[in-house]
């Protein structure tokens, strides 16, 4: 039981990514870490940074493909993700597994909208076994058909026991309510239906168009000699080799707001609402984007933000709200986000709005302005303390094509924040009108009041998909 | 043949393992008591420009009683709606703008408050924190308010987790008459009901300094934390030590059984919970193993008999371990077509082999090592190091002994395993729930 609950992790990830920088005018100065970029011959980007607080290693290799890539096949980049852990042409799964397991280290993979990761964490002793194998992992997967099946049937199944918390699925919704069938709309998980149709060969002609050196980084970040960890770098990945053409890039969709739309997802025996708001945001490289950070932070992104101090703290509607920008490449989106018992949806809806409209009707004074802007960066360091937390950084610079200017310049661009820069930033980039809604709850009860926010379509929580 | 190679190479990382030093030494860490009994523990950590503090009052669900429940925690919750010189909002007001954040929670044993800030923000940390423990204001406006936000926390976690809403069952036939039979949220008519002179009565009951105690780790001078430590909290007054929790559980005489019905749930979930003694019990770091030899990673027993033969989709293990007796919790989500009794059969029968066989040598390495570099990941961070710290210092007595788990966990031998396993993982004293779409 906690005083509140933290923001979702993603978003919060894909923001932090960006507010790279060094920090607090309350604070010492915190910088960004020295790291070597490479690029090898064979098109690989490798980032070093050497941190040497505790013997820990953190590795990752980022490929430039995720669930936009899907095409048809939603699901496909995940289950590719998650099955280079099935074993290597050398290794079968089993003996990964325990390699891993037995020096206490940590292997994952999967994949999200834009980008595929393979990551690992092991003590600095490891590295000498682990790193091959790494390698291997990303360069000669098996995608064991045995394995595959069963991996494939695990997702599945967790796809429809994700759909028992409203909280689990609720942004899965809303992105496809807002892209519809262009790729940004489809779901990185799949749907129960499109991850089982998946084969064998579909996962392998996958990786073979898109794990490639040349689509790919390889980040160490940990207690190591970057002249030794680049050596063994380049005899580790030097051989890799891309075939056939490069991917090329594509136009992954806009938010559809041409009118307000509710999106009502029907959870028969559902005790609360579970509801966001919202419409288009900003891309990952918008100048505004860590400007836009302040400013959201007053509406919606700490504890005394206007939406958490109304619904929470005024009138006992809720738990928590908030607000967020869900940055992608190319877009993104914004939401108001809250749940309240079901007797109360009206009230926590109709407050949701008023209290947002707060951003036109009465705007930003200069002093809750000078909050925001301490809290944003008296919070900053925290977020790139780990080795993990650094090399997930580096990966999302290198994925998202997030240059390195934007992070240094972020102590400047918070600091310059007027409050007329705030009101302007309001105008363009916050969705003032054609709000796009998506409540999760008990459709008989929040059916007709659903119809006050926008044209309904409804769905069954139960039936296969997000739209 | 893959595997001999592999692990030949297994048995030479080993020793560099095992061998390597700590990031952190006792040495490091500093401490002092006030006059009026709270104690602080001070570490010095200057990797980010940022500190926290961390303080752990001994006071959670296990000191209430039928008609209060949940008030600890609600308690918690009170602790932020305003003091003497900070009204209502003014605590988080002035700690966001000074650039710092906070949460508090609340576990069957303690209440835990957080406050993550720049280094330079310490001397507010500590005027908001000293005013809200010597003049907490309870008001009535405030109490109104702050129930419809616990009723939300609590219908929320229901909403979200089945696991979560299975635990509670499992708790409430697992303890007859201890606290903590009941979930540390609390009843909802218990919620609704509580009055203001019971918020008053338990702050003047488990709010003293000397129940007390603070960690703070960052990019502090330890010297500077003492003299503002001292001038913010030494006059604060001392007070009578809470009463001792009466009750103690008495003895499961057998199994005992909870179903759940939840018409969302797309699978069974299964609990099964064993009677385990309170933490700092000699054989905690073998019941620790124990969970980990269990399901700990991929490798782990219950992940290969149950996930890898496609019975669930995930298993865990985990305990509760506070200053009375516990549990230690098995659980699995089962897979589409497998039926809870299928389930619980294939798990109880993992638990059957361990207590019949044991562990391997190599088995109990691989915990052993795990142990290791996850306390070089909790080490990596100042919130880690706070958490550890406090939690050694109030369930162990010793936030020192936090530096000699790693040579506990190597002490132990396949036998000690084996041999703690079969005392605690009995019929008699496991308590299994199922929760589930349909009662069959």
């Amino acid at each position: 039981m906690t005083k509140t609950l933290p923001l979702s992790t993603t978003l919060a990830a894909l923001a932090a990514a960006l507010l790279a920088a060094p920090a607090s005018a309350l604070a010492a100065e915190f910088r960004l870490p020295e790291f070597d970029t490479v690029t090898l011959p064979n098109g690989l980007t490798v980032y070093l940074m050497e941190r040497h607080d505790v013997p820990l290693i953190s590795v990752r290799a980022v490929i430039k493909a995720g669930a936009v890539n899907d095409g048809k096949q939603p699901g496909l980049s995940n289950l590719t993700g998650d099955a280079l852990l099935l074993g290597t042409k050398a290794h079968d799964k089993a003996s990964i597994d325990q390699a891993f397991d037995y020096r206490g280290a940590r292997l994952a993979g999967g994949a999200g909208t834009e980008g595929s990761t393979v990551q690992a964490n092991f003590a600095k002793a490891d590295t000498a076994t682990l790193l091959p194998l790494f390698a291997e992992i990303v360069q000669q997967p098996s995608f064991d058909a045995a394995e595959l099946a069963k991996l494939q049937a695990r997702k599945v199944n967790g796809l429809k026991q994700a759909k028992e918390a409203p909280r689990n699925v609720v942004q899965t919704y809303y992105r496809a309510m807002l892209f519809g069938a262009q790729p940004y709309g489809s779901p990185a998980s799949g749907t129960a239906s499109s991850l089982a149709a998946l084969q064998q060969s579909d996962v392998q002609r996958y990786y073979q168009q898109y794990y490639r050196p040349d689509n790919a980084a390889v980040i160490v970040v940990g207690d190591f000699q970057k002249s030794a960890m680049r050596q063994q770098i380049e005899s580790l990945f030097g051989a890799w080799q891309a075939s056939g053409a490069a991917p090329v890039a594509q136009d992954n969709g806009k938010v559809r707001a041409d009118k307000a739309r509710v999106l009502l997802v029907n959870k028969p025996d559902a005790i609360e609402t579970t509801f966001l708001i919202g419409g288009a945001g900003i891309a990952r490289n918008d100048p505004d984007y860590v400007q836009l950070q302040v400013v959201n932070t007053v509406l919606g992104g700490r504890f005394t933000s206007w939406l958490n101090d109304e619904l929470r703290v005024n009138s006992g509607l809720t738990y928590g709200a908030n607000s967020q920008f869900a940055p992608l490449a190319q877009t993104g989106t914004f939401a108001i986000s809250s749940f309240t018992a079901l007797p109360k949806t009206e009230a926590a809806l109709a407050l949701a709005h008023k209290t947002y409209q707060r951003l036109w009707d009465k705007g930003i004074d200069a002093a809750t302005l000078a909050s925001a802007k301490a809290y944003v960066k008296g919070q900053f360091p925290p977020r790139y303390e780990t080795s993990e937390q650094l090399a997930g950084l580096l990966g999302d610079m290198y994925a998202y094509q997030v240059g390195r200017a934007q992070i240094d310049n972020f102590t400047r661009d918070v600091d310059s924040l007027t409050p007329a820069k705030a009101k302007a930033l309001v105008d363009q980039h916050f969705p003032r009108t054609n709000l796009q809604t998506v409540l999760i709850g008990k459709a008989e009860a929040i059916r007709e009041l659903a119809k006050q926010y926008g044209e309904v379509t409804e769905l069954e929580i139960s039936a296969d998909g997000f739209h | 043949m893959k595997w001999k190679v592999l692990a030949a190479s297994l048995a030479l990382a080993l020793g560099a393992v095992a061998g390597a030093q700590a990031a952190v030494t006792a040495e490091q860490v500093q401490t002092f008591t006030l006059a009026n009994g709270m104690k602080f523990i001070v570490l010095e950590s200057h990797g980010i420009p940022n500190a926290n503090m961390y303080t752990f009052w001994k006071v959670g669900s296990r000191n209430e009683a039928p008609g209060i429940t949940g008030l600890s925690h609600f308690f918690e919750h009170m602790m932020f709606n305003g003091s003497k010189n900070f009204g209502p909002k003014m605590f988080d007001r002035t700690m966001e703008a000074k650039g710092g954040s906070n949460n508090a929670y609340t576990s069957t044993d303690l209440t835990v408050y957080q406050d993550w800030f720049p280094a330079s923000s310490l001397e507010t940390i500590f005027t908001l924190e000293s005013d809200r423990i010597a003049h907490l204001s309870i008001d009535p406006k405030m109490v109104a308010s702050e129930r419809g936000v616990v009723l939300s926390e609590r219908s929320t976690g229901l909403e979200n987790s089945n696991l979560r809403m299975l635990r509670e069952e499992v708790n409430s036939v697992a303890f007859l008459a201890h606290p903590y039979s009941w979930s540390v949220i609390g009843n909802e008519s218990d919620i609704k009901a509580w009055t203001q002179q019971d918020l008053e009565h338990y702050f003047r009951t488990y709010y003293a300094p000397n129940n007390a105690v603070a960690v703070i780790v960052g990019d502090v001078q330890a010297d500077e934390v003492k003299k503002l430590a001292t001038k913010y909290f030494g006059a604060i007054p001392k007070r009578a030590l809470p009463p001792a929790v009466r009750t103690v559980e008495p003895p499961q005489k057998g199994e005992r059984r909870v179903f759940v019905t939840k018409e969302s749930a797309t699978a069974p979930n299964l609990t099964i919970a064993y009677k385990i003694p309170q933490a700092g019990d000699p054989d905690y770091y073998a019941l620790e193993v124990l969970q980990s030899v269990l399901a700990g990673g991929k490798t782990s027993r219950l992940y290969k008999a149950l996930v890898e033969q496609q019975l669930a989709t995930q298993v865990s293990a985990d305990s509760l371990d506070g200053f009375d007796p516990g549990l230690l919790y098995l659980s699995a989500v089962a897979a589409a077509k497998t039926d809870p009794a299928t389930l619980e059969k294939a798990l109880l029968a993992e638990v059957d082999k361990l207590v019949k066989d044991g562990v391997t040598a190599e088995e109990l390495q691989k915990v052993k090592n795990q142990k290791l570099v996850n306390l070089y990941r909790e080490q990596e961070t100042i919130n880690g190091k706070a958490q550890q710290l406090g939690n050694y210092e109030v369930f162990f007595g010793d936030y020192r002994k936090m530096f000699d788990a790693p040579a506990a966990y190597e002490k132990l031998t396949p036998a000690d395993i084996q041999a703690v396993a079969a005392k605690y993982l009995k019929k008699s004293q496991r308590t299994v729930g199922v929760l589930a779409a349909k009662e069959d």
